[in-house]
C-alpha cells in the first residue's frame, strides 16, 4: 500500500533521526512532558485518594473531583494556561497534570472503599496501627484497581500531549500539526503512528508494573476487577 | 434527588437531543428563493483572512448572493486543497504566495502584482479556479527583531542579519520552512543560516510569546500588522526584494466566477488600501472587534451597501 | 530587557462587555457542538449496541473487537480529523468518524459488561418463561444491563464534549472555535467562556443522564 510505504519511507529516513526535528528528540520531549504530568498527577491524586478511601469521607468529593476534571477541555485550559503563562513546557504539564489527576483520585478512593471491612477487621484486631494497616493491607489489595487509574491517567496523557504542538510545544505532536500546515501526509501519518505506538507501548509497560505489584495472592482476582473499572470510574 | 427533580432532568435531556435533532435536519443557511446562489468563503487560520472573507462574502451578500464562510480554515495547504475540491468558493490570496503554492515553489512571483496574477491564472485554469483583480493592499511576510536586537546589532536591513545569523534564533510557522518567501528564501537570497529554527505559529500568539521570552531574536510577522511599533518590533527592510508581490486578490472557483461576482469582488479590492488593513487587523487583533462587525462598518463606511 | 519593551496589553480574563453583546455568537456555538456530540454518542450507541451484544455472546470474538476499537482509541483526534481531510473534507462527517469511534470502544466495553453481569439465575427463569433468544435479549438482558450502559454513555458523552473543541482544527469545534479565537486573538473572553461553557456542558449532560438512569433504572440505585 503506498500509504504505508510512504510513511515507512518517511520514517526510514536517516534524516529524520537526528536534530531537533528528529524523532529521537520528539519522543524525548514527548516522554518528559508524558512522564512529568502524571507523576505530579500521581503525587496529588494517589494520596488524595487513598486518603478519601480509607476514611471513607468526602466521597462525594472523590467523585465530584472525577467529574468536574473529565469535563475540562484540555484544549480550552492548555490555551489558558499557554496565555497565562508564555511559552514553554509549564503551560503543558500544568494541563496535562490535570488531565491525569481526576481517573487517579477515583479509582484510588474506590480501591480502598473495595477493601473487604472483615480483612479491615482482622487487621485492626491483630493490632495494626491505621497507618500500618493502610500501608500492608489496604493498599496491597487495592493496587490493581490504582494501577488501573493510573494506566488511564497515562495513556490518557500520552494521546492528548499531541495538543502541545498547537501552542508551539514539542513532541509528537510537532509531525501531526506540522504535517497538516505544509500537506505533508507521511510527516503526519508517522506522528499518529508513534503516538499510538507510545500509548500501546505505555499501556504494555504499566500492565507489566502492575502485575509485579500484585500480590500473587490476589492476582486470580486481577481479571474481574479489571473489568469492573470500566464501569466504576464512570 | 428526589422523583420529580429526575424526570426533570430526563425531559433536559430528551430536549437537548431533540435540539439537536433538529439543527443536523438544518444542515446549511439556506437564503430563500431570491438568492442567487450559495458561495462558500474560507479564510487563513489569521485575522486578516477573515475579515477580508467576511468583506467578500459581505459584498456578496449585499448584492443577493447567500454566503457561509469557513473562517479560520488553516494554512494555505489545507485552504488550497479545499477549492480545488470544491468544498469552498472563494478565499481570498496572496498574489505571490499563491503563485508560488500553485506552481510548486518555482520562484516565478516578481514585485509586480499583475503579472504575478497574470502568472497565476496560468496555473489555476488547470484547477478551473481564476484569480481576480490583485488589490492595492499589500501583506507579505516581514521579518522582525525586537528594537533591543536591532539596536545591540545595528540591525536596519535583511542583509545585515547575514554575519550574525548563526547566534541568532528564528521562529516562525510550521510551513516557513517549506515555503519559498520563508526559510528557503532567507537562505538562498540572503544566506542565512540560523543557530536554531523555532516552529511556533504563523505571526500568531506563539511568535509574540517567544519574542517577548527572548526564545527567538528574529520572527516571521506580516507586514500589515497593527501591533508591531506597540510590540517593540523592527521590521528589517528586504533590500534585496525577495519579498514578492503579496497583494490582495480573491481565488475564485470558475464555475461561480461569474461576471457579476467578479464586478463585486474586484470593485471591493479597488477600495482597498493597505491603511485599510492595517487599521481593520487593530480593531479585531486589538480591539477584540468582530471580523463580521469590521468588515460591516468598513463596508457601509465605504458605501458598498448605499 | 523583554518584558520592558513589550508593552503589556491588560486583558480582563472575562470582559462582561464583550460578552452581553455577543450572547448569539456564543449560543450559536453551544449549539454546534451540543449537535456534534449528540450525533457522535447517539450513532457510537447504535453501532456499539450489536458489537456489545456479539462480543458477550461469543468470547471468542471479545479480543478481536476490542482490540480493533482498542488501537483506534490510541491515535489522536487532531492526526484523525486531519488524515480524513483529503477523504470526507471539512464538515461534520470528519469531525464524527473520530468521534464515533471514539465513544464505540467505551460503549462495547459497557454493553458487554453490562450482559455479562446478568446473573444466570434470571436467563433460567427467563428460559423457563419461554422466551425467545432476541424476546430475551430485549426485554431481559438489555435493561438489567442499563446501569453499566449509562454508566458506559455518561463517559461517552462528558470526554465527546471536550474532544469536539479539538476539531476547531478543522473549522468547526463548537466552543473550541472561541478556544481557538482566544488563541489567535490573544483575547482570553471568548478562551474562559467556552472552557467554562464546555465544563458546564459536559456536568449538565453528565446529571441529565444520571436523572435518566434514575428514571429508568429505579431498582438500581447508582452509588
Amino acid at each position: 500500500m503506498s500509504v504505508l510505504g510512504s510513511v515507512i519511507q518517511w520514517m526510514a529516513d536517516p534524516a529524520q533521526w537526528q536534530g531537533p526535528d528528529g524523532i529521537p528528540t520528539r519522543l524525548g520531549e514527548h516522554l518528559h512532558l508524558s512522564i512529568e504530568s502524571v507523576v505530579i498527577g500521581a503525587v496529588i491524586a494517589l494520596p488524595l485518594g487513598i486518603a478519601l478511601g480509607h476514611f471513607g469521607r468526602f466521597g462525594n468529593l472523590a467523585i465530584n473531583v472525577s467529574n468536574v476534571g473529565r469535563a475540562v477541555p484540555s484544549f480550552g485550559i492548555l490555551v489558558i494556561a499557554f496565555q497565562a503563562f508564555g511559552l514553554g513546557d509549564g503551560p503543558i504539564i500544568l494541563a496535562l497534570t490535570a488531565l491525569a489527576i481526576p481517573p487517579m483520585v477515583t479509582n484510588s478512593y474506590v480501591a480502598l472503599r473495595e477493601v473487604d471491612p472483615d480483612v479491615k477487621d482482622a487487621a485492626r484486631g491483630m493490632g495494626y496501627r491505621e497507618l500500618r494497616q493502610v500501608l500492608r493491607i489496604e493498599l496491597p489489595l487495592a493496587v490493581p484497581l490504582i494501577m488501573a487509574g493510573v494506566r488511564t491517567s497515562a495513556v490518557q496523557v500520552v494521546a492528548t500531549a499531541t495538543v502541545a504542538a498547537l501552542v508551539a510545544g514539542g513532541g509528537l505532536g510537532r509531525y501531526i500539526v506540522d504535517g497538516l500546515a505544509r500537506s505533508d501526509y507521511p510527516r503526519l501519518l508517522a506522528g499518529a503512528l508513534l503516538v499510538a505506538l507510545l500509548a500501546l507501548a505505555t499501556e504494555l509497560l504499566l500492565a507489566g508494573v502492575q502485575r509485579l505489584l500484585v500480590p500473587r495472592g490476589i492476582r486470580l482476582k486481577e481479571a474481574p476487577v479489571n473489568r469492573v473499572i470500566t464501569v466504576k470510574t464512570a | 434527588m428526589n422523583r420529580r427533580l429526575s424526570s426533570g432532568w430526563l425531559s433536559a435531556v430528551v430536549v437537548i437531543f431533540a435540539m439537536a435533532a433538529v439543527a443536523c435536519g438544518s444542515t446549511s443557511s439556506t437564503g430563500g428563493s431570491t438568492s442567487k446562489g450559495t458561495v462558500t468563503v474560507a479564510g487563513f487560520n489569521f485575522p486578516e483572512s477573515s475579515i477580508l472573507a467576511e468583506l467578500y462574502g459581505q459584498a456578496l451578500q449585499h448584492d443577493g448572493y447567500t454566503a457561509n464562510y469557513k473562517l479560520n480554515l488553516g494554512t494555505r495547504k489545507v485552504v488550497a486543497p479545499a477549492l480545488q475540491s470544491g468544498q469552498i468558493d472563494i478565499y481570498p490570496g496572496y498574489a505571490a504566495s499563491e503563485l508560488e503554492y500553485f506552481n510548486q515553489g518555482k520562484g516565478e512571483a516578481t514585485g509586480d502584482p499583475a503579472a504575478t496574477t497574470a502568472k497565476l491564472n496560468t496555473y489555476l485554469q488547470s484547477i478551473n479556479a481564476v484569480a481576480l483583480t490583485p488589490s492595492a493592499a499589500f501583506d507579505g511576510n516581514a521579518y522582525a527583531v525586537t528594537s533591543a536586537t536591532a539596536a545591540k546589532y545595528n540591525l536596519k536591513n535583511l542583509s545585515d542579519l547575514t554575519p550574525i545569523a548563526g547566534q541568532l534564533v528564528f521562529g516562525a510557522g510550521p510551513e516557513c520552512p517549506t515555503y519559498k518567501f520563508c526559510l528557503p528564501g532567507l537562505k538562498s537570497v540572503y544566506g542565512l543560516n540560523f543557530k536554531q529554527t523555532l516552529t511556533l505559529d504563523t505571526d500568531g500568539p506563539a511568535t509574540r510569546a517567544a519574542f517577548k521570552n527572548g526564545s527567538i531574536q528574529v520572527g516571521l510577522v506580516f507586514s500589515s500588522d497593527a501591533d508591531l511599533k506597540q510590540l517593540g518590533l523592527v521590521v528589517l527592510v528586504d533590500d534585496k526584494n525577495m519579498i514578492a508581490a503579496d497583494n490582495i486578490v480573491p481565488v475564485v472557483r470558475q464555475s461561480i466566477a461569474t461576471d457579476e461576482v467578479k464586478r463585486v469582488l474586484n470593485n471591493v479590492d479597488a477600495h482597498l488600501t493597505t491603511a485599510d488593513l492595517v487599521t481593520m487587523n487593530g480593531q479585531v487583533e486589538l480591539l477584540h472587534q468582530d471580523a463580521d462587525a469590521v468588515a460591516q462598518a468598513y463596508l457601509q463606511q465605504h458605501n458598498f451597501f448605499a | 530587557m523583554a518584558s520592558r519593551v513589550f508593552l503589556d496589553i491588560v486583558d480582563p480574563w472575562v470582559n462582561w462587555g464583550w460578552l452581553s453583546t455577543h450572547v448569539p455568537y456564543v449560543l450559536a456555538a453551544v449549539q454546534e457542538h451540543v449537535t456534534l456530540t449528540a450525533i457522535a454518542v447517539v450513532a457510537g450507541f447504535a453501532i456499539s449496541l450489536p458489537f456489545g451484544v456479539v462480543a458477550h455472546r461469543w468470547t471468542r470474538l471479545r479480543f478481536p473487537i476490542l482490540t480493533a476499537f482498542g488501537i483506534f482509541y490510541t491515535i489522536p483526534s487532531i492526526a484523525m480529523f486531519a488524515l480524513l481531510i483529503p477523504y470526507t473534507g471539512l464538515g461534520g462527517v470528519t469531525a464524527e468518524i473520530p468521534l464515533i469511534g471514539y465513544n464505540v470502544l467505551v460503549l462495547v466495553r459497557n454493553v458487554m459488561v453490562g450482559l455479562d453481569s446478568v446473573p444466570a439465575e434470571v436467563l433460567d427463569a427467563a428460559d423457563g418463561m419461554g422466551y425467545r433468544p432476541l424476546a430475551r435479549l430485549f426485554r431481559i438482558e438489555l435493561p438489567l444491563a442499563l446501569p453499566a450502559i449509562f454508566a458506559g454513555l455518561r463517559v461517552a458523552t462528558v470526554s465527546t464534549i471536550g474532544i469536539v473543541t479539538i476539531t476547531a482544527v478543522i473549522g468547526l469545534g463548537g466552543l473550541g472555535q472561541l478556544i481557538l479565537r482566544g488563541l489567535i486573538e490573544s483575547f482570553h473572553t471568548p478562551l474562559v467562556v467556552a472552557t467554562v461553557l464546555s465544563i458546564v456542558l459536559a456536568l449538565v449532560a453528565d446529571l441529565g443522564l444520571a436523572g435518566a438512569q434514575r428514571f429508568a433504572v429505579p431498582w438500581a440505585r447508582p452509588a
